[in-house]
């Protein structure tokens, strides 16, 4: 009896190991797109902006744009912050998240900061590495989200490639710390973002989102980002957020300018 | 900016404004944290000698010493993007050097104060540093006021 449990016991054991190998074999046959290279925002296509919105990517229309179909208390609540750039930036008293307490950006502001962007594929994740932070991004492959994910900066991401030439992201479990954007677009933790990156051609990478957050929002709308291949380099200077070294900034350069000027 | 002119007007300090037509529209200024405290539809020239260069988060910043006509040195501070920015601009660490003579552009604070946002920096040795690729001006920065 022991012989024969001992028996099934390594049948059903090599079968799993035959079953995840065989998936991690389909994984490494399937086509890989790739998005390999240092990616950094297009600013000649308008790849690099305030605003999510496509129609006003330099937030001049803040809490107006026509393609974002806002609920009211989200415009509302978009048009009681402060940003700290753009064109109606107030820095010396902004709301943003990122510069009163040093918190992640989260996804998809991160793509509004003028930084670099690189993807490391494996079987079984997709790693997308930031300059700033530095912060990191697990998307798990042939993967589920988790029935009731914890909210967190980050949300969980899972993805697959689609037509061989796309990495489709799927990401939910959003906390609603952050802003979407510059212009300080709020979002809930109803938060379901799709991000499909596709490089199309050689030194070029096109990111199309869907943001569908009932929450915030009456419906999914869209925003798109463009980016370059960059040859100086990835992390060559970590872009950390420090609250000693923002002080040191603002006390030299922002603080004078603010209210009367002292007499010279 | 009127205080800027008015105080400004020497032999060793002149400060001269330039018209940077085209500023308004550049995505790239509104990047910065300059809409509500600086002047970003003009520049100020300052010359005079670098005293400090901060190279870190979240900006790097640039201190001349400008002297002005009573003999008073004054300094000014501007700050461009982070070092990661800047790197992609060909700048390092070393691209300032300290106790060289220099002429700075900055974006100049509304109220009168000697704080910035730097436009681009032309060293002793000639050589031109650009903070900002903003546009430049469309025509020939026109010297100050004389009082």
């Amino acid at each position: 009896m022991r012989r024969l449990l001992k028996g099934t016991l390594a049948v059903v054991l090599l079968g799993l190991a035959v079953a995840a190998g065989s998936r991690a074999l389909r994984a490494q046959g399937a086509k890989v797109p790739d998005l390999s290279g240092d990616w950094t925002a297009d600013r000649a296509r308008g790849g690099f902006g305030q605003s999510l919105s496509i129609a006003d990517m330099g937030g001049r229309n803040r809490g107006n744009e026509p393609d974002i179909p806002y609920l009211p208390w989200a415009r509302e609540k978009t048009l009681s912050e402060k940003p700290s750039t753009g064109p109606n930036s107030q820095f010396d008293v902004t709301t943003d998240p990122q510069v009163v307490y040093c918190e992640p950006p989260g996804v998809p502001h991160i793509y509004l900061w003028p930084i670099k962007t690189k993807f490391i594929p494996t079987t079984e994740a997709v790693y997308i590495l930031y300059e700033i932070g530095p912060f990191f991004r697990v998307v798990w492959l042939n993967s589920k989200h988790p029935d009731d994910p914890d909210p967190q900066w980050w949300g969980h991401s899972i993805g697959h490639y689609d037509n061989g030439d796309t990495l489709v992201v799927d990401t939910i479990g959003f906390n609603d710390k952050t802003w979407l954007d510059q212009m300080g677009h709020p979002h809930t933790e109803k938060l379901h973002l799709t991000e499909r990156y596709k490089r199309v051609d050689q030194k070029t990478l096109e990111l199309d989102m869907v943001i569908d957050d009932p929450g915030a929002y009456t419906k999914p709308w869209n925003s798109h980002r463009n980016f370059t291949l960059s040859d100086t380099g990835f992390l060559r200077y970590q872009q950390i957020c420090s609250v000693r070294e923002n002080q040191q900034f603002f006390n030299n350069t922002a603080k004078p300018a603010v209210g009367t000027a002292s007499p010279k | 900016m009127l205080n800027v002119l008015r105080n400004a007007t020497s032999r060793t300090l002149v400060i001269m404004v330039a018209m940077a037509v085209g500023c308004l529209t550049s995505a790239r200024v509104f990047a910065h944290h300059g809409a509500n405290l600086y002047d970003m539809t003009k520049t100020v020239e300052l010359k005079g000698t670098i005293a400090k260069f901060y190279w870190g988060n979240p900006h790097n910043e640039v201190a001349i010493d400008v002297t002005d006509a009573k003999g008073a040195v004054v300094q000014w501070i501007a700050y461009t993007e982070p070092p990661l920015v800047m790197l992609e601009r060909g700048w390092t660490r070393k691209s300032i050097p300290v106790g060289e003579k220099a002429t700075m552009y900055i974006f100049a604070a509304k109220n009168g104060s000697n704080v910035g946002t730097l436009n681009r920096i032309v060293l002793q040795n000639g050589t031109e540093l650009t903070a900002y690729d903003a546009p430049r001006p469309a025509t020939a920065p026109t010297p100050a006021p004389a009082k």
